[in-house]
């Protein structure tokens, strides 16, 4: 029964995929909207119940945002759409990890990505996007091919999880107060506190990696602010001469 | 209580389907910035894996791993899109189907003609409508330099 609804939800997930990425053409989406519903709710429906009908209910709910917004962020022609809809993504995740009693991650999902990343994101986007809907935006690269690979792939990882779930022993029984935030923090700066180091080095690399990047080509406007507004240019040039 | 043997499978599944799905944008998408849009929902679904994987064996290693899979996430972030900013400053555009300066000059790039079909009509996409005000006070004055800076404006 199972593995009938997995096979079903992933035929018609790939031909979902297909119909939904942007090709060029406007004629099939609704088709496709259609097949992903149905996909989706057969591979909902694969699931195990989860106990308490409030906790099915709402994890239901959860995966079902995550998956339809992992999909809308793909799928969407307009790039500033997509960054949006990854933004509901990321919420759909973090509820999925304060679900599993993971608070501090869901947090830093939030804050992090949807915050931080996301909206660096949506700036480069405005200052890089060019005007109306490049046509690299409206036509994907071997669309049918890449749903099949997604498809098989899903597949293969599904044929994986179902069959090592059905051996799979009973966890003992967890203490939630184990996985709140003291316990957290006590493990990453007793056991892992090296590692911690490193991290921060490594954002602090990463951080100047990426001002040398844009800073490189900074000096080429100079000799057009310099025509335009003199004063302007003998101010600004020096910061530029002390960041070359 | 929860079922905890049903969580991990739960959670497993919907794990895999966002790393399919942003496996499939990857593949399929041509725009720079979609692309990590999609490299990013991998890490999500990997990072969904990881906390059911440390939930079920009772340890708080898979939430340490997660949190440094964010660190990681975030430097990448921070220098892929200085690159795409750089990139479009050169080339006017975030097409990876068209960059191919790593290719030897003498060879075909049979990729380039694949997806740039030629001759074949695309519907146009409804472009949006602007209100119309009327014309008022005195143009500005602008140099060329400065219009071909600001193509938008």
């Amino acid at each position: 029964m199972t593995t009938w609804l997995v096979v079903g939800s992933l035929v018609l997930g790939a031909g979902a995929l297909w119909l939904l990425l942007p090709r060029g053409r406007r004629a099939g989406r609704s088709l496709g909207t259609l097949l992903g519903t149905i996909a989706l709710g057969l591979l909902l429906a694969a699931l195990e119940p989860l106990g308490p009908g409030w906790a099915t209910a709402l994890f239901y709910l959860l995966a079902a945002m995550t998956l339809v917004s992992a999909v809308c962020t793909i799928s969407f022609r307009n790039p500033v759409y997509c960054a949006v809809w990854f933004g509901l993504t990321l919420l759909g995740t973090a509820g999925l990890l304060f679900f599993q009693g993971a608070q501090f991650l869901g947090t830093a999902t939030v804050i992090i990505y949807a915050g931080a990343i996301l909206v660096t994101l949506l700036f480069v986007l405005m200052l890089a996007n060019p005007r109306g809907q490049a046509s690299y935006d409206r036509r994907a690269w071997e669309a049918p091919l890449a749903a099949t690979v997604g498809a098989a792939l899903l597949g293969v990882f599904l044929t994986g999880i179902f069959s090592a779930w059905q051996v799979a022993p009973q966890p003992q029984s967890l203490d939630e107060k184990s996985y709140a935030l003291a316990p957290l923090g006590a493990e990453l700066f007793s056991k892992h506190l090296i590692a911690v180091e490193l991290a921060g080095t490594l954002l602090l690399a990463a951080l100047a990696g990426a001002v040398a990047v844009v800073a490189q080509h900074a000096p080429r406007n100079a000799p057009l602010a310099s025509s335009t507004q003199p004063t302007h240019s003998a101010r600004s040039s020096t910061p530029e001469a002390q960041v070359r | 209580m929860m079922d905890s043997k049903a969580l991990l499978l739960n959670i497993q599944v919907v794990a895999a389907a966002l790393v399919c799905i942003g496996l499939v944008g990857f593949l399929t998408r041509r725009n720079m910035i979609i692309m990590f849009l999609a490299v990013e929902m991998i890490l999500q679904g990997v990072a969904l894996s990881f906390v059911a994987w440390g939930r079920y064996h009772g340890s708080l290693g898979g939430q340490v791993m997660v949190l440094f899979v964010i660190t990681v996430a975030a430097c990448e972030a921070a220098l892929a899109m200085a690159l795409a900013l750089m990139l479009f400053q050169r080339r006017g555009h975030l097409d990876t189907a068209a960059c191919f300066a790593l290719g030897e000059p003498d060879q075909v790039t049979q990729v380039a003609e694949e997806v740039l079909p030629q001759g074949e009509v695309e519907e146009p996409e409804p472009q949006p409508q602007w209100p119309h005000l009327p014309p008022a006070g005195r143009v500005p004055q602008r140099s060329p330099e400065q219009d071909a800076y600001r193509s938008h404006v």
